[in-house]
């Protein structure tokens, strides 16, 4: 049960042509995220939801501002899902399960746990080459839940896959966040997806400005064909066309 | 009605498959060979000095069985090659780890690379017949020589490659690792080293080329054993079968370690992939050859 707590954060990328004027990916923003909660960024392109995710694991620093991410007393351990599955295509699925996390026998049963829960038990032998997009893709966030993060950092998890690819992916993500509770920042520029997952949706505008913050009230696990989850996503797709259709997200 | 096609395709089928085998991958290798040792028996006779094929068989028979080539001098086959296979590995081992350490060093940091990547280029063009006459005039005829121009020859090929391979991994794999936390030994384990499997291979092959070519330069000037001093030695009593011969030798010997060794490592190596045999001398796109 991570602490996340961001204070006045901007970041601004020096000009990528001489003369040009610098560009502002996040300005000023603050933010808390706290407790057993899935929270989904939501934005269009370069309104710097991934310079985000980026600040939060210390790949990139921020230009002004804050971040903490903790556990109780101590730096929270994190777990990652990128938008493609990043796996080594010369260890088999298992290998690639135990290569961020191998703490001998447990680390296995973990590995063999979280494969079975994404429905992949069958596949420990096999190379991420024989696998679809798909299943790479949860091979991929079933390594990121094994290391058994106190934060989860998933950036466009399912942008790269096909509508139907994704769509069961998020089912299978439903019930793998039912199960296990974890705090996860999840990015997306698609506000269908980020109402089927999330408990609290913050929505980011260009320019780095939070432009709303929606809490979603329905029982996990959420399916896609569930009416109810349909409703809602009307309903906030509706609420962002009436808010400022130039800067609704897609 | 049934059988009559049977019959017919049968009788006309066995001239064509053995037409489909002529132009078979394995047809042509045949050919080739048979037109090649043709060729050779024909030069014989336009030029007496070349020896027949039949009379370099009958040498290489003599040398590796230890028979009487006329006289007291007996075949000496083993003793020279272990000689000279003992020296090759020890001096391909320290060129190959050099070769492997200073490419990764290149591959991955900036400093290492302007220190060391023009020092590496420049040995690259050293040709082996310098580090033959440098180590025989820094060491005279010792053990040392033909070891260190082995060891010389291949490490600029080995180094060259890897550093092309190191610089090719994909940062994602390397951005990934990273934000898991995974350990620098396992990184280099897991992510460097089969990443670059397929450079280091490549420069392997052409170390093993080299180096072999280094140290029977190295043998012929300044040993007193080994397979470079054996054929030094035929070619000084003006026996041409013997030189040939062993001229057979080095080329079997490069042949079966390139087909039966590296092949076998590689196939282990690229499992992962549904990988084909790389023929012999391919240089994939990137990697540094002759």
């Amino acid at each position: 049960m991570a602490r996340v707590v961001i204070e006045r954060l901007s970041k601004t990328f020096p000009p990528p042509q001489k003369g040009g004027s610098p560009v502002v990916a996040i300005g000023d923003i603050s933010l808390e995220v706290d407790g057993n909660v899935f929270v989904s960024i939501v934005g269009p392109s370069g309104c710097g939801k991934s310079t985000l995710l980026n600040i939060l694991s210390g790949v990139e620093t921020p230009t002004s501002g804050t971040v903490s991410v903790t556990e109780g007393d101590s730096p929270a351990h994190l777990g990652y899902v990128f938008q493609d599955a990043r796996l080594l295509p010369w260890r088999t699925v298992i290998d690639n399960m135990l290569y961020v996390r191998d703490d001998g026998e447990a680390g296995a049963a973990r590995a063999a746990r979280y494969l079975e829960m994404v429905g992949l038990d069958h596949t420990h032998d096999m190379f991420p080459g024989q696998l679809s997009g798909g299943m790479q893709q949860r091979v991929g966030i079933a390594r990121a839940f094994s290391v058994e993060p106190d934060l989860l950092l998933m950036d466009e998890p399912f942008s790269h896959l096909d509508a139907i690819t994704a769509r069961s992916l998020r089912d299978h993500l439903q019930d793998l966040w039912t199960a296990t509770r974890k705090t996860v920042l999840f990015v997306t520029h698609d506000v269908v997806e980020a109402v089927q997952l999330s408990d609290r949706i913050i929505v980011l505008a260009p320019g780095g400005r939070i432009f709303d913050d929606i809490s979603i009230d329905l029982p996990h696990p959420r399916r896609a064909a569930d009416p109810k989850v349909a409703t809602l996503q009307a309903e906030i797709l509706g609420r962002f066309e009436e808010m400022q259709p130039s800067t609704a997200p897609a | 009605m049934t059988a009559a096609p049977v019959a017919l395709q049968e009788s006309t089928e066995s001239p064509g498959r053995f037409r489909r085998w002529l132009t078979s991958p394995t047809g042509a290798q045949v050919t080739a060979a048979v037109v090649f040792i043709g060729a050779w028996q024909l030069l014989t006779l336009i030029a007496p000095r070349v020896p027949s094929p039949a009379s370099v068989v009958n040498f290489l028979y003599v040398e590796i069985t230890g028979g009487s080539h006329g006289g007291i001098v007996t075949g000496e086959f083993f003793e020279h090659f272990a000689i000279t296979l003992r020296r090759f590995s020890l001096g391909l081992l320290i060129g190959f780890v050099a070769g492997v350490l200073v490419g990764i060093l290149i591959g991955l940091s900036g400093l290492a690379r302007a220190l060391l990547n023009d020092t590496v280029l420049v040995l690259l063009t050293m040709p082996a017949f310098v580090w033959a006459f440098l180590t025989t005039m820094w060491f005279g005829i010792a053990w040392q020589a033909p070891v260190l121009t082995v060891a010389l020859s291949a490490f600029p090929f080995v180094a060259v490659n890897v550093a092309q391979g190191t610089r090719a991994i994909t940062p994602e794999l390397k951005h990934m690792s990273t934000a898991f936390e995974v350990g620098r030994s396992k990184q280099f384990r897991h992510l460097i080293v089969p990443a670059i499997a397929g450079y280091i291979f490549a420069g392997l092959r052409f170390a093993i080329i080299i180096g072999w070519n280094g140290i029977l330069l190295s043998e012929w000037f300044s040993g007193q054993a080994g397979v470079g001093f054996r054929t030094r030695y035929w070619f000084d009593a003006n026996r041409y079968r013997g030189f040939v011969g062993w001229v057979i030798v080095f080329i079997v010997f490069i042949v079966v370690v390139d087909r039966v060794i590296l092949n076998r490592l590689q196939k282990r190596a690229f499992r992962w992939r549904d990988q084909s045999d790389v023929d012999f001398i391919q240089v994939e796109e990137g990697q540094v050859g002759l």
